[in-house]
């Protein structure tokens, strides 16, 4: 772990993620007493979409291989929950509590199932080959959905993912999304700081030295494809019910580059990086897409500002800052690390 | 046997792997010389049919209405968009080769996002088609466009006149070995900024040829870019990275794949596509015609 390593915010830094994730819950907590529903709606989609993201930094943070297909088990999380919906739910379009939550935990074992598949071809490479299939693989679950008709509605998606009437209510939509989003971090915290989670960052800065130490790499690897797989499938089945409909373009490879833009913006060397790249981002297109169409331009330009000017992300910023405070050199220390 | 809709197949697969060769050897050389991954090389040959079509619309108002009009259309178009690649290495690319990966791409990738919108801003939503008026001809049991052979004509000049360089001139030559081996290139006070400039103009330029030449064949439409590089990267990776034999072969193999998976399974077209590119990586994962070495 060189210097470079943390100028690229690639470490995991444990001082900040603690008090910014205290923090971020309890404006979370708060969101609601907000007038309107709007930005209640919004949160939740800021929380689905962060764990998405947080998702994909277990692949990409921790282990340092980027995934362009990671929108995939998202997407057969969304379709797997969506079809149990679909099966269980009444004549008339409702759905009980009981199988609202069964058709919710349909999502995470079945893209685990998927990521299971994919992640073993995937994990036998490195780097862009790495990048690449997990892209193919990714477009081509797409086109399966896309075109497999009689099977999952092809592009029409399935629709009328109304869920029960109590959760009909935006508020208590997002304290459901709020609690099950906060116990499925809390489980990636413990996954992060386990032995397990160092072995994936030794995985990361050196996967050779970590073969040396008698680490089994392509096994460790695929365990964390899969836990990143299901993490993303349980984002996907809350995606479901919340905007009432699940499509194709959910698997895209468009849909990985939105988990991809969340982690960089907010920060991939963070436990919370992805889920602040997330508030950022979706607020973002939130309050652009009132005023213009011109919402890629916008994300687009931002995106470029940020690799150009803040690599490591809004939290690497952050943290390089504090640094140079601590050890009393102000800029021209921050500009050194 | 009828045999007129394979030879129509055969041929819309044909042009279709020429625009895919034509963007993929721009991909190919930009990632084997400098190691970026251009997300936004179909976004750039977008933006070229979209010049074309102004261009060739321009000069139509001009000097009366010709088809022959689109050769100064295409060539217009193929300049700008080299000297826009130039530019692009110069003031963005270039602050970014000591970075990693995920960035580099996260930066053309923005391209694509911002590239999209400016064309949408520009031209509308509209489709943008070019129409030669040239009668189809017959043979083989069928009509065909002779556009076809203009386009597969091209596609084979530029792929011959492509080896051409890269073997036979000196500039081709230090252009490969700056694939090999960048800081030994440098050693011999060869100018490494320059030719990386070079290289992203000539790219993107190839690119742009392909834009225009493919216009009279297939509307120009917003998003279509999206599907057209991911179809690149299949090419480029079934091909093998830096490999320019590779990338044609592989090209060809794409595009008559898919034309002919559209006549017996219409939709999976795109499937056949990457299911190729998953047995391909498994199998040999730096491609067809790719060497172990720089995997």
């Amino acid at each position: 772990m060189s210097a470079a390593d943390v100028r690229r915010g690639r470490l995991a830094r444990h001082s900040l993620a603690v008090p910014v994730a205290i923090l971020m819950f309890a404006l979370f907590l708060l969101v609601p007493l907000l007038p309107g529903k709007f930005w209640t709606h919004v949160s939740t989609e800021v929380l689905i979409l962060g764990l998405f993201a947080m998702s994909f930094n277990l692949l990409y943070g921790y282990m340092g291989q980027i995934s362009f297909g990671h929108a995939a088990f998202f997407g057969v999380g969304a379709y797997a929950s969506a079809m149990v919906f679909t099966r269980l739910k009444t004549e008339g379009g409702s759905i009980g509590m009981l199988d609202f939550f069964l058709s919710l935990a349909a999502g995470p074992p079945l893209a685990a199932v998927a990521a299971l598949i994919v992640g073993f071809f995937c994990v036998r490479l490195t780097g862009i080959y790495f990048a690449m299939l997990s892209l193919a693989f990714g477009e081509l679950l797409f086109y399966i959905v896309f075109s497999w008709y009689s099977f999952t509605k092809g592009d029409d998606g399935i629709q009328g993912l109304l869920p029960p009437l109590y959760f009909q209510d935006a508020v208590h939509f997002y304290y459901l999304t709020l609690a099950i989003v906060t116990l499925a971090l809390l489980a990636m915290w413990r996954i992060t700081e386990s032995p397990f989670g160092y072995i994936m960052r030794t995985l990361r800065d050196n996967q050779r030295r970590a073969a040396f130490l008698g680490i089994n790499v392509r096994l460790h690897m695929l365990i964390n494809f899969v836990i990143a797989g299901s993490f993303a499938g349980l984002a996907g089945a809350l995606w479901g019910p919340f905007s009432r409909s699940v499509n194709p373009g959910l698997l895209g490879w468009q849909e990985s580059g939105v988990a991809v833009f969340m982690t960089l913006i907010g920060g991939a060397g963070s436990f919370v990086g992805p889920m602040l790249g997330s508030v950022i981002y979706t607020l973002l297109q939130a309050v652009v897409k009132m005023y213009t169409v011109y919402w890629p331009l916008t994300i687009g330009t931002i995106i470029l500002l940020i690799v150009l000017f803040l690599p490591g992300g809004v939290l690497g910023l952050v943290e390089k800052r504090i640094k140079a405070r601590r050890s009393g050199d102000g800029d021209a220390g921050s500009r050194e690390a | 046997m009828d045999i007129g809709p394979y030879v129509l197949q055969l041929f819309s697969g044909l042009s279709r792997a020429m625009v895919l060769f034509l963007l993929s050897a721009g991909l190919s050389l930009i990632f084997g010389v400098m190691n970026i991954l251009n997300f936004a090389h179909a976004t750039l040959w977008l933006l070229s049919g979209y010049i074309t079509f102004s261009i060739f619309q321009f000069l139509g108002e001009q000097f009366g209405a010709s088809p022959w009009l689109l050769l100064p259309a295409i060539l217009g178009a193929t300049s700008l968009m080299a000297l826009i690649g130039f530019a692009l290495e110069r003031f963005l690319i270039r602050r970014t080769y000591d970075r990693e990966l995920p960035e580099q791409l996260l930066l053309t990738f923005a391209l694509v996002l911002i590239v999209g919108d400016l064309i949408k801003l520009v031209w509308g939503v509209e489709n943008r088609r070019i129409n030669l008026g040239v009668e189809p001809v017959e043979m083989l049991d069928t009509l065909i466009n002779p556009y076809h052979f203009v386009i597969v004509g091209s596609g084979v000049a530029v792929a011959a006149g492509l080896w051409f360089f890269l073997h036979r001139t000196r500039f081709g030559k230090i252009v490969r070995a700056a694939v090999y081996n960048r800081n030994i290139v440098s050693a011999l006070v060869i100018r490494i900024p320059l030719i990386y400039g070079l290289v992203f103009a000539a790219g993107v330029g190839l690119a742009g040829f392909a834009g225009g030449v493919f216009l009279p064949l297939l509307p120009m439409a917003l998003g279509v870019d999206h599907d057209v590089i991911v179809q690149c990267f299949a090419v480029v990776v079934i091909g093998g990275f830096g490999s320019m034999l590779g990338t044609f072969v592989a090209a060809i193999i794409v595009g008559v794949v898919y034309s002919f998976s559209i006549l017996f399974w219409p939709d999976g077209a795109l499937a056949m596509i990457f299911l190729i590119v998953i047995v391909v990586l498994i199998w040999r994962p730096w491609g067809l015609f790719g060497t172990e070495l720089r995997y």
